[in-house]
């Protein structure tokens, strides 16, 4: 038995780097650290959709080829395309997204990564008025008020309270579990009150007024992390909150713009905002400006939703304006474990985070017009390399229709939905487990990625097929060198 | 390869050659004593200067923080691009370019040397994975630890020697080059939105003050005999009546000083040289700082010149970049690195007719000429702060000439130009004091050994500039000067011709250079310290090291520490 | 004169800088021909993508007609100084981007950014605007500085964001954020707004003729006013409520709303 120690998690964007893992004649027996997700990757990764070996589609079917002939292929598709989409990266290495933007470049081509329909609006807003955030651990030693806004860190980041936020230990802050416990024995006991209470004199849902939140025994009050969670349902973080704001859907807008107003002391000419009264929110309101450091993560849910990215605008100017009254930054919640590696690279190498249009030459950017996702609803592209995601899954209806119209290439482990309907399918094998490389935790920290186990053979990293294709675009159109 | 540079004015000041025509010879990316004609390549530089390859001391060029300033201005980018070419990849500038244009545009300024002087320890992967992609140039990069709590610790405690070990520890494994230091204290202080204000200002919770933190890393300097001082943005960076803070800084290390070497450099001077109650009182305190930096030699200063135009602005200096803010009202980025430093970016245009703006451009440019001896001060905008590194022609144009001078002061905010003394300054540069300014003073000053100089065993880093010192003079033809360095007639990097015409011809890789401290007593990787770690960060000892296969090219040098 | 006729279909994005009445003057059918456009990454000519005919010219301006589906063909008339174009049909996005004088008619729909950091001229849209109207590129805050766009359609989010001047009219309804950040200068809209209008603007003036379904709690209700100056020979018939804001920019803009078609925003009067 041999115990791999400081293993970094490629799974979310916490990416946890205490990981053990426990091998046994070069594969992997125990998980030690690890979330459920985390465990489940290393201990499942090699599952019955692994592909082995290329296959390209011949008359309809997939036919196994050899490396080269795929390599070959894909390349072919490529240098030929007018307007070729590179679409995927979050979930790869740095390493290869380096490559992977030379090929672009080559190849005139567009490469986007899955920011674009996740933390995308979140980048457009930082663009127009900046971010004030930190690392993970700053929040640790320091936060002693941490929200979470549209974002479920229980279940979609599960090791981020324990490890960066309310039950971490820091410097200056302790954690919160003790406090937790008391609380939960607590809340099962009010949740029974209460539901005895809504049974006889209530039909209709409530958002918890005031009158019934928790309050913590005096004794814990002052001094100790509080967390607020506002999202649009209860959900399991948000049993473990001080403060639950139930946000009306859609009108996150309308709550930050009246937190904006109530910290700066201004009156509200309404009773409610978002369906949430305004006493309530001053309350709030008074929460934050009174912390001596304060984190607000916000997450899909806030991005994704009615005003889209004007509401992180608007909760980055929350933040900002809390800078006048004490300290407070905001970090969005990174979900796939390298998406952030993907903006950062792409960033140094082009100026711009994702959606970089390389068809005129050098890098432009305009998300909307030269984002991925957009491209394909307008039907506008010619050929796809989708790479370590799966689009198909999850795009609308009609984008994937004109993914399976133009040629498609995909390089995954996995035999998603997205390799279904390719055209060139090259197996690749799992960065983090089966190769090495960087990652960025979402916090901008990079972590090393470890080769564990060997691939199966003859499976590649992506950095390295994607390095194959674009020596053969090169040998294509006529270029030597690297 | 074998190249013959024939006939050029050589100007190679620590050789003591000042604009003798003479022949260059360079074998295997070193200068040589000579090489065989026949078989070289001759580049024919009659009526041109040659001068050792540029070496720019301060510019922030990548990194966190540089990057974060890249995702921040698209409308930066979209005004300035860079198509492929066979040759290069492409980017886009201005103020903040991506890494492959940043290395083109150095290099075909004739630059061959950067100093990246702000990395955060926790982030120095990021670094060094930018810097590798930053091509043609040498660089080396400073971490960030006047702020990182095991130095605040020991410090505070008085155990500099173990101190010593732990910077030690840390400058070799981020592979970094010096010490730098930023508003000592204060970052810590920012952690919590604070601030200090003087020296003497004790650091809550960590019992010590800024000048203990100074000293003591001053110390630890000379413990570990590393080739360059340390590096030091002072306190209340950008506030008016700065200049005695910056003065005092310079002071609280003037006994620690031995054999009149110096022991301090202090960067983008123009910066903490403000004098006044406030911004409507705010002028230069250059004469002032000149005049102790004249009589003392414990001291390297850079400029930190303005330049009028939209930049970015990205220091380490947290709570500096806020009142930034809220004097602009522009975008602000915010990055707080746990245990160790902070980081803020914000847009900024530096306008001709504002007061304070064009009080700023004059105190740059007043340092650089009260200041007698060039070798203590060299030229930089504290790029992309006081703007561009593209446009360090323009302000060689304006050291060499005072018409130029007067141009641009014609220009300026009136009440600027009535109090400042840099109409009355007549001073003109030459080739020889350039040089020094914009070269060797610095590689000097960094101790690096093999750069700014042309002798035999140099680095074969040169630029040859198309302008004839016999035939133009450059009071008058200023424009002219301004042109010829900006675009060199041909950049030769560790002995390749990289760039002719201003064009570039060869893309190739830097070296990264880094210091591989040796102390006798090294620190020891205890279960001990693995805890603390983990305590001070969140991510494991193992992950916090940079490899070596993060830099494209490593150049590492051994140094032997006293202790 | 000049009549552009697509010689086909157009699949990819199509960047066609060049066709400006500016550039097209004292060339010749063949000159203009051989103009640089761009089909996705391949460099092409007016010539391969259009039938070009001359014909006789109705006004002195130097005038371009376009004719057919032109909704891949992007920055058609960018940086354009006078002239007009004409266009029959949908066009591409950033029409008139960074347009200073001269004018626009399209007879169609237009994609996004039409009229992009627009400093003067007039676009005149008779079909649908999409989103960013006049709005600025990424990251940048200087928006429309000057000229006119006139929709007689629908326009999309975010119109006139970061207005500095200029006056921007929709007779039919906007999405949401209209006059996002702006600062000076008129967006008229003469049907309804999806919502959020003005949101941090600074200066300027909104006015709404139709339905709104709420006013940001950023905003103090300030008048009821009779009508409303939209420019200097027009005039708008209300009552409308003015608010002001947005507040939590220190903003002291001007959004007027019907009064008539919004009853649900009456409890506003109370803080009158
Ligand atoms: S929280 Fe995320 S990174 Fe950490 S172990 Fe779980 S899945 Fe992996
Ligand atoms: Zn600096």
């Amino acid at each position: 038995m041999e115990i791999v120690k400081a293993v970094t998690c490629p799974v979310c964007g916490s990416l946890c780097d205490d990981i053990e893992v426990v091998m046994e004649n070069g594969k992997i027996v125990d998980v030690r650290n690890a979330c459920a997700a985390g465990a489940a990757k290393f201990l499942n990764y090699n599952c019955e959709h692994r592909i082995l070996k290329p296959l390209i589609r011949k008359n309809g079917e997939f036919v196994e080829v050899s490396l080269d002939e795929a390599i070959r292929k894909a390349a072919e598709i490529l240098a030929n395309a007018s307007y070729p989409i590179l679409y995927g990266w979050s979930s790869t290495s740095c390493e290869a997204v380096r490559v992977g933007l030379e090929l672009a470049e080559e190849i005139g081509g567009v490469i986007d990564n899955t920011s674009t329909v996740c933390h995308g609006p979140s980048i457009l807003s930082i663009q127009d008025v900046g971010i004030p955030s930190c690392t993970l651990g700053q929040i640790r030693h320091r936060a002693d008020l941490v929200v979470y806004w549209g974002s479920n860190p229980w279940s979609a980041h599960p090791r981020h309270i324990e490890r960066y936020t309310a039950f971490s230990e820091g410097r200056f802050q302790k954690s919160t579990w003790r406090r937790y416990l008391a609380k939960i024995r607590a809340l099962i006991a009010k949740k029974k009150l209460e539901r005895a209470f809504k049974r006889i004199f209530f039909k209709r849902e409530i958002s918890v007024p005031p009158h019934l939140r928790y309050e913590p025994p005096p004794f814990l009050e002052r001094k100790e992390r509080k967390l607020i969670v506002i999202d649009v349902r209860r959900t399991k973080s948000a049993e473990i909150a001080d403060y639950f704001i139930k946000v009306e859907p859609g009108k996150d807008y309308e709550l930050l713009q009246a937190l904006r107003m109530l910290i700066r002391d201004q009156e509200i000419e309404t009773d409610k905002v978002a369906g949430v009264p305004v006493e309530y929110l001053e309350e709030v309101a008074d929460v934050m400006v009174n912390c001596d450091f304060g984190i607000l993560f916000f997450g899909v849910g806030l991005t994704m939703s009615g005003a889209k990215m004007r509401n992180i605008d608007a909760a980055i100017c929350l933040t900002r304006d809390l800078n006048m009254r004490t300290k407070f930054v905001i970090m969005p919640m990174r979900g796939h474990f390298n998406v952030t590696g993907a903006n950062v690279v792409s960033t140094w190498q082009t100026g711009y985070p994702f959606a970089v249009d390389f068809s005129l030459g050098y890098p432009r950017y305009n998300p909307g017009e030269t984002s991925v996702v957009d491209i394909l609803l307008r039907g506008e592209s010619d050929a796809s390399l989708i790479i370590a995601s799966d689009p198909a899954s999850s795009f609308p209806k009609k984008a994937v229709e004109h993914l399976a119209k133009t040629p498609l290439i995909v390089i995954d482990p996995h035999m998603n939905v997205t390799a279904q309907i390719a055209d060139v399918v090259i197996p690749s094998a799992f960065v983090g487990i089966e190769a090495e490389g960087t990652a960025y935790r979402m916090d901008h920290v990079p972590l090393p990625l470890k080769k564990i186990v060997e691939p199966p053979e003859g499976i590649l990293p992506d950095e390295e097929i994607v390095r194959r294709i674009l020596v053969e675009v090169r040998r294509l159109k006529g270029i030597g060198g690297s | 390869m074998e190249i013959l540079i024939k006939n050029g004015f050589v100007f190679d000041p620590i050789n003591h050659i000042n604009g003798e025509r003479m022949d260059i010879a360079i074998r295997n990316g070193k200068i040589v004593d000579s090489v065989d004609e026949s078989s070289a390549k001759v580049i024919n530089a009659s009526g041109m200067i040659v001068m050792p390859g540029g070496v720019d001391i301060h510019a922030h060029i990548a990194g966190s923080e540089v990057n974060a300033g890249r995702l921040l201005r698209p409308e930066d980018h979209a005004k300035d691009v860079e198509p492929k070419t066979p040759i290069t990849r492409s980017g886009v500038g201005y103020s903040i370019p991506s890494t492959f244009t940043t290395g083109y545009r150095y290099s075909r300024m004739g630059y061959t040397t950067v100093m990246n002087p702000s990395m955060p320890p926790l982030e120095a992967k990021h670094t060094h994975e930018e810097l590798s992609d930053t091509p043609i140039i040498d660089k080396a990069t400073f971490p960030l630890l006047g702020d990182w709590w095991f130095a605040l610790e020991y410090l505070s405690r008085g155990q500099i020697e173990e101190c010593a070990k732990h910077i030690a520890w840390m400058i070799t494994s981020t592979k970094g080059y010096a010490i730098k230091i930023v508003n000592p204290g204060g970052l810590e202080s920012w952690g919590f939105g604070k601030n200090v204000e003087s020296l003497d200002t004790e650091v809550p919770y960590f019992n010590i003050t800024p000048r203990e933190i100074i000293r003591g890393l001053c110390k630890v300097n000379k413990m570990l005999n590393l080739p360059h001082t340390i590096h030091v943005h002072t306190n209340n960076l950008g506030k008016p009546g700065n200049f005695a803070t910056c003065l005092e800084t310079m002071k609280c290390v003037e006994d620690l000083a031995v054999d009149e070497k110096p022991v301090i450099h202090i960067t983008h001077c123009q910066f903490c040289a403000f004098k006044g109650e406030d911004w409507r009182t705010m002028s230069s305190g250059a004469e002032e700082i000149a005049k102790y930096v004249n009589n003392r030699s414990h001291v390297t200063l850079d400029m930190g010149q303005v330049i009028f135009t939209d930049t970015t602005t990205m220091t380490a200096d947290g709570p500096f970049q806020y009142t930034l803010y809220e004097l602009s009202g522009n975008k602000w980025v915010n990055h707080d690195v746990e245990t160790e430093t902070s980081s803020g970016i914000v847009p900024f245009h530096y306008r001709r007719k504002s007061y304070v703006h064009a009080v700023q451009w004059t105190i740059g440019l007043e340092l650089a000429l009260l200041i007698k001896d060039t070798w203590k001060i060299y030229m930089t905008t504290d790029h992309p702060n006081g703007g561009p590194f593209t446009s360090y022609p323009r302000i060689i144009a304006w050291l060499m000439s005072s018409q130029a001078r007067k141009e641009t002061l014609k220009k300026v905010n009136p009440r600027a130009r009535s109090k400042s003394l840099l109409p009355t300054i007549d001073r003109e540069l030459d080739f020889y004091e350039i040089a020094i300014m914009t070269r060797v003073g610095q590689a000097k000053a960094l101790g690096l050994k093999e750069k700014g100089h042309l002798g035999v065993g140099a680095d074969a880093d040169v630029a040859i500039y198309k302008i004839n010192p016999e035939l133009t003079d450059p009071s008058k033809d200023y424009k002219l000067v301004r042109k010829a360095f900006e675009r060199a007639a041909y950049t030769i990097k560790s002995g390749e011709i990289v760039v002719k015409d201003g064009e570039v011809v060869k893309h190739v890789e830097g070296a990264t250079i880094w210091l591989k401290i040796k102390t006798s007593s090294p620190i020891e990787v205890s279960e001990d310290i693995k805890r603390r770690f983990r305590e001070y960060w969140t991510v494991e000892y193992e992950n916090y090291p940079v490899s070596e296969k993060y830099l494209a090219i490593s150049n590492p040098k051994e140094v032997e520490a006293s202790i | 004169m000049v009549n552009l006729y697509p010689k086909r279909e157009f699949k990819v994005p199509i960047f066609a800088e060049c066709i400006n009445p500016e550039i097209f003057e004292d060339k010749t059918l063949s000159e203009i021909a051989e103009l640089e456009v761009w089909e996705g990454n391949k460099r092409k000519k007016l010539g391969e993508f259009f039938k070009i005919e001359e014909v006789k010219a109705e006004t002195e301006e130097p005038t371009i007609t376009l004719y057919g589906d032109l909704s891949r063909i992007r920055r058609i008339g960018t940086k354009m100084r006078r002239g007009i174009i004409k266009i029959q049909g949908d066009v591409g996005m950033h029409l008139g981007e960074e347009m200073e004088g001269g004018k626009i008619v399209v007879r169609g729909n237009v994609d996004s950014w039409a009229g992009s950091m627009m400093k003067g001229g007039i676009i005149e849209i008779h079909g649908n605007a999409s989103h960013y109207l006049g709005a600025p590129y990424r990251g940048s805050t200087v928006g429309m500085r000057g000229g006119r766009i006139i929709v007689h359609g629908n326009a999309g989010n975010e119109v006139g964001a970061y207005m500095r001047k200029g006056i921007i009219k929709v007779y039919g309804n906007v999405g949401q954020f209209v006059g996002l950040r702006m600062r000076k200068g008129t967006i008229f809209v003469a049907g309804d707004a999806e919502g959020r209008m003005g949101a941090c603007m600074k200066g300027g003036k909104i006015i709404v003729c139709g339905h709104v379904d709420s006013i940001l709690p950023s905003f103090t209700i300030e008048n009821v006013k009779g009508k409303v100056k939209v420019e200097a020979d027009e005039i708008a018939q209300g009552p409308f409520y003015l608010f002001l804001g947005d507040l939590t920019e220190n903003g002291m803009g001007k959004l007027y709303v019907s009064k008539e078609k919004n009853s649900h925003l009456g409890f506003y009067e109370k803080y009158l």
